[in-house]
């Protein structure tokens, strides 16, 4: 199989943001100093070599700032490598954060052919869409009226449908799923889940662990923009979580105390609970732990994946039931 | 099943239509947000020159007519003809200069040719002059000359200063990504162009050694390439035509040449 994206050992460097200063007195002085010490750069991706088959679905994780985003940049195209090569074949689509190009004061219909257009289709094209991504955004009644009037889980709804409208062969996901209400987030994951059985090639981002292993057949971890592991979705999560989990062995609850007395940033634990045997999340903070969920799910808007360590086949002590702001 | 459509890379002649595409929706855009609720709509686009005649004439006319045969029309004419150089040049080139940056977060979404926002701008207000000021010209150029050579080169001036203008925002707006200091520098110098260029008062007036600087002067230039075709009669001066249009060439050459320079730089600090 041919490969629809090919990176030779890509690196990137970027300058560093303490030059950026905009007026022309600081600029003047940079240009001073930079001319006798040169611009300042730091490395965002190091030497990367991968190579993406047609069709696969690929997950990318990695801590913040290591990279990941910097590495779909790459392959929109949107960045330069600095050295070596990016190859990609096949059209592309990148979700674009939701709203970003919708003019407020435009009708829907506008904003739908102009968003339509920055994603590189032709307005004749996109004119025979207008019906079809409005109805899936459920918005075919307002279709006259400007943006701004439009809630903003109605106007993620409209950039959702936009954005997927358009069958790419490469999909770009950046951490966008969780899109509207409950009912339409299904029919986004609908939507999506067609992607994924068709012959799309996806690369998705997210801190969303389980998301990621369950959806995709490899997975690519990277961290200070190096590729750490490549490969099998379990042995990938498993390993990561490893790194980012230094107490990941905790067995005992009163393990679970003494880290708790130790960590003063909340930390997101999963285990079973000592006393109904369920699989819970608990939050642990200043020698203080609250159980969050009962089922073992955690909801994603509320925490990231970073923090949550995962503790296998441990016991952990019951904790005051209660609500806990986050 | 749509046809995947090929994502936009910058610099491959090939993707010239696309972005000419690209330039002309996000033109038709900018200019319905622009007139959006507006009862006048591209018309408000002869408000300013049409005023400023106005004023310069009731101002300066009776002065200065004896430089335009006696005749208040033919000054109010001239300043007109000016104006509309004048206004189409600053207000594009000002609308274009922070399109790069305004547009940053959305550069840094989707791979999109740069160079469509300032160029788009530029379109954007090509398009109200040509609903507005630039027939007027042609009009005036009809009239007064009866000249259907001069008539007929009338568009081949108004598409120098389209060149010199798009030649303008390009530098500029790719300028605003490293200094912001550069809308207030340009807003001076672009009030100096305007300034010293014999627009509201006849070139006469000036001293003999101030005259070179209107032959440099890249709206002077154009100002009087264009009074040439549609204000005056007998032989045409091809050497004021030939040098505003030359100039045009250069200064979009020399912008696209800067932007491309630039382009690559972008990406860091947006």
């Amino acid at each position: 199989m041919s490969s629809a994206i090919e990176f030779s050992d890509v690196s990137l460097t970027r300058r560093t943001q303490e030059e950026l200063y905009y007026d022309l007195k600081r600029t003047l002085l940079n240009i001073w100093r930079i001319g006798r010490v040169g611009v300042r750069r730091h490395t965002v991706i190091d030497g990367v070599s991968l190579s993406i088959a047609h069709g696969e679905k690929v997950g990318i994780i990695g801590p913040n700032g290591s990279g990941k985003s910097t590495l779909l940049k790459l392959i929109a195209g949107v960045l330069l490598p600095t050295r070596g090569t990016v190859s990609v074949s096949g059209s592309l689509s990148p979700l674009i954060e939701i709203g970003v190009g919708f003019d407020p004061d435009l009708t829907l219909v506008d904003n739908i052919i102009y968003y339509g257009v920055l994603l590189g289709h032709d307005e004749a094209l996109v004119r025979t869409h207008v019906e079809a991504i409005l109805d899936f955004a459920e918005l075919a009644d307002i279709r006259e009226q400007p943006t701004k009037t439009l809630s903003s889980g109605m106007s993620a709804r409209l950039g959702f449908a936009v954005a997927t409208e358009f069958r790419p062969d490469i999909l770009l996901l950046d951490e966008v799923l969780a899109v509207g209400d409950e009912r339409f987030r299904r029919k986004c994951d609908a939507r999506i889940e067609r992607f994924w059985d068709a012959h799309s090639t996806i690369i998705l981002v997210s801190h969303d662990l389980s998301y990621v292993a369950r959806t995709c057949q490899r997975i690519i971890w990277i961290d200070g923009g190096k590729v750490r592991f490549d490969g099998e979705p379990d042995v990938a999560v498993q390993r990561y979580l490893n790194t980012v989990a230094t107490s990941a062995t905790i067995r005992k609850g009163e393990d679970l105390i003494a880290l708790a007395a130790s960590t003063p940033d909340p930390v997101l634990v999963r285990g079973t609970s000592g006393i109904d045997n369920e699989l819970a999340i608990f939050l642990v903070r200043n020698g203080h732990r609250w159980r969050i969920s009962a089922n073992g799910e955690y909801r994603r808007t509320a925490v990231s994946w970073e923090n949550v360590l995962v503790v296998e086949d441990s016991v952990i002590e019951e904790v005051p039931e209660g609500d806990v702001a986050l | 099943m749509t046809p995947p459509a090929p994502a936009f890379t910058t610099s491959r002649p090939a993707d010239i239509r696309r972005l000419m595409s690209f330039v002309r929706v996000a033109a038709m855009r900018s200019i319905k947000i622009r007139y959006r609720g507006s009862v006048l709509g591209v018309l408000w686009s002869f408000t300013n020159p049409l005023l400023m005649t106005a004023m310069y004439t009731i101002v300066f006319g009776t002065a200065f007519s004896r430089y335009y045969d006696g005749s208040i029309l033919r000054y109010l004419l001239s300043a007109f003809v000016g104006l509309t150089v004048v206004t189409f040049f600053l207000n594009s080139t000002a609308e274009a200069l922070p399109t790069i940056v305004t547009n940053g977060a959305l550069l840094n979404k989707i791979a999109l040719p740069p160079a469509a926002f300032p160029l788009s701008s530029v379109a954007a207000d090509l398009v109200q002059q040509l609903c507005t000021t630039f027939p007027a010209v042609l009009i005036i150029g009809i009239v007064v000359t009866h000249d259907p050579l001069r008539v007929a080169l009338i568009p081949v001036a108004l598409m120098g200063l389209v060149l010199l203008t798009a030649g303008f925002s390009l530098a500029l707006s790719a300028l605003y990504v490293f200094f912001r200091d550069v809308s207030y520098l340009w807003g001076v110098a672009g009030f100096m162009l305007w300034m010293t260029s014999p627009l509201f008062y006849p070139a006469q007036v000036a001293p003999e050694r101030i005259r070179v600087w209107f032959r440099i002067n890249p709206i002077s230039q154009q100002i009087s390439a264009l009074r040439e075709l549609a204000l005056q009669r007998g032989p045409i001066h091809y050497a004021d035509i030939g040098l505003a249009f030359g100039t045009a060439l250069v200064a979009f050459g020399l912008g696209v040449g800067l932007f491309r320079l630039a382009r690559r730089q972008f990406m860091d600090l947006l």
